[in-house]
């Protein structure tokens, strides 16, 4: 596959959610480029349709108008974990290694390697609910990643974590899509978040809900990246404040 | 200067662990209960004594244990009642329950399966479970027996038809109510229906379809007594119908508490089973 052929392309796409005779658009004429190894950061004021274009993306929506291009694996982790209670931590994730085919004899060594990868190893045996909140927000990451996707859908995944567990997580995916090279969606309301792991950001506009203007991130992205200066940097602090200023005269026009 | 007086910490004592405040508690409802029990016996008495109703219609509760104690031994070279223990009785009627209910589990869930994620099987079928479920036993046993006889396969027949609705109807409730965004994630990890069905919507209704098995086997309880309406000896219903043919009405007692106490038994058993097989009930 050549560099330039974009992993996600959606041209001209239209949501409509609710009966035809009085139907809600959610999203109008979006178009959207995601070339392999982006990381593309979509924020906007809420009901402005990030969580639909991303559930297009996934094919849990079908346009009304418009078409959608995906060309390579997806996985997805939505804003609340949504793991299987009947399964325990293990039984999770072995859940996606079955679905991707990876042998039973293999699942096991599989699981404690993605379990560590999201710094919970040891925790296979654990019943999901007893988990913290943060924690559960791991597992469906690992899960997510046991499919080995190419390209990951991350809808607001840390918008119900604390500030400490946030962090921590938003440093571990940064590396992750830096150390892997993985395509990356990512949804977020926080300016913050949007500088510190995008790549590119689409800034969008409700009413109905559109793409209105794109920012460039130029800030170093290598999986070594110290992201505790990266936020003290003064760079950081500019683009932060002309995204949250972009972001403002889109929800005010 | 202070205007609100301190007040010394009336908290309990540091050892004072829950599971130690829980023991007491125990005891105490089971003493309530006992209380309960020892209140309804002497009242039953009391009434007896005073002479209200006739004792053959209202024997005393020491005629009701001697019955009970008869029934359960073998007396005068004559064993329990109608040549069989009450023990006997009550295990070959729990025999078809479980047998009964057994069948319905496997043929209502997987009908109650269909029925919850199959629109036309749900158009078709529901109003026949619906139907089914409104039919009192007895409706049906004049037709059960004409069909199979009167021995073993009518008596099954019947508590098959009486539990399969109450768990193919909770089943069918339980698919529909499965969390919609469980199938949606299990979706994007690359599941097909088949599997969509079997590892998700199944186990996460589990616990509800269990709940259903369970009031199946409540039903079958209620039914058995019908169920054993003919020929029904060995079996407590057959008991309870022989002896209700004699106005032995002690036997008669004797056999609903049989009832009574063994279902109450039976029921905590399955409430324990649901505990340790679906321990997720009730988790997110
Ligand atoms: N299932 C649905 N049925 C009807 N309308 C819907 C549905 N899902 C979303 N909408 C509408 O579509 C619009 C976009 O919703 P969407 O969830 O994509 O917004 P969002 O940008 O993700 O918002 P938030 O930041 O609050 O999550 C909203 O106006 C919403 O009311
Ligand atoms: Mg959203």
């Amino acid at each position: 596959m050549s560099p330039a052929e974009p992993d996600i392309r959606l041209r001209d796409v239209t949501v409509r959610y609710g009966p035809p005779r009085n139907p809600v658009t959610a999203v109008a004429d979006a178009s959207l480029t995601v070339r392999p190894g982006e990381f593309v950061v979509l924020v906007g004021p809420s009901g402005c349709g990030k969580t639909t274009l991303l559930r297009l993306v996934a094919g849990l929506e079908q346009p009304a108008a418009g078409t959608v291009e995906v060309r390579r694996a997806t996985g997805v982790v939505f804003q609340t974990p949504r793991l299987f209670p009947w399964r325990t931590v293990g039984g999770n994730l072995s859940f996606a290694l079955a679905r991707n085919g990876v042998a039973r004899a293999e699942r096991p060594a599989r699981v404690a390697e993605l379990l560590s990868l999201v710094g919970l190893p040891g925790m296979a045996g654990r019943r999901t609910w007893e988990l913290s909140g943060g924690q559960q927000q791991r597992v469906a990451i690992a899960r997510a990643l046991a499919t080995e996707p190419q390209i990951l859908l991350m809808d607001e995944p840390f918008a119900a974590l604390d500030a400490f567990t946030r962090e921590r997580l938003q440093e571990e995916v940064r590396t992750l899509a830096a150390s892997t090279g993985t395509t990356v969606l990512f949804v977020t309301h926080s300016a913050e978040e949007a500088v510190l792991l995008g790549s590119r950001v689409l800034v969008m506009a409700a009413g109905p809900g559109r793409i209105v203007d794109e920012m460039t991130v130029p800030l170093p992205r290598a999986a070594a990246t110290d992201t505790a200066a990266l936020r003290g940097d003064p760079r950081f602090a500019a683009l932060r404040a002309e995204l949250a200023a972009v972001t403002r005269a889109a929800t005010a026009a | 200067m202070t205007l609100v007086k301190e007040t010394p910490p009336v908290a309990p004592p540091a050892d004072a662990a829950p599971a130690r405040r829980r023991r007491p508690a125990v005891l105490r409802w089971t003493a309530l209960r006992l209380v309960a029990l020892a209140v309804l016996l002497a009242a039953w008495q009391a009434i007896v004594a005073a002479g209200v109703w006739p004792r053959v219609l209202v024997p005393s509760p020491a005629e009701v244990w001697s019955a009970f104690v008869e029934a359960s031994t073998v007396h005068d070279g004559v064993r329990g009642y109608s040549g069989y223990l009450l023990g006997e009785h009550l295990a070959v009627s729990l025999r078809r329950i479980g047998i009964g209910t057994g069948y319905a589990a496997l043929t209502g869930i997987p009908l109650g399966l269909l029925i919850g994620v199959v629109k036309p099987v749900a158009v078709v079928l529901e109003p026949a479970v619906t139907f089914l479920r409104t039919l009192p036993p007895l409706a049906y046993l004049s037709l059960l027996v004409i069909w199979f006889g009167i021995d073993e396969s009518p008596k099954i027949w019947l508590l098959v038809v009486a539990a399969l609705p109450p768990i193919a109807a909770a089943t069918a409730a339980a698919v529909r109510g499965v969390p919609g965004d469980l199938v949606e994630a299990a979706r994007t990890l690359g599941s097909g229906p088949v599997t969509l069905l079997l590892s998700v919507r199944l186990p996460a209704a589990l616990p509800e379809i269990l709940t259903g098995v369970r009031i199946g086997l409540g039903v079958a309880y209620t039914s058995v007594v019908a169920a054993e309406t003919v020929n029904g000896v060995p079996g407590i219903g057959g008991m309870i119908r022989d002896a209700q043919r004699y106005n032995q009405t002690d036997v008669v007692i004797a056999g609903i508490i049989a009832i009574g106490l063994s279902g109450i038994l039976l029921d905590a058993l399955f409430r324990g089973l649901e505990r340790v097989t679906v321990p997720w009930r009730g988790r997110r």
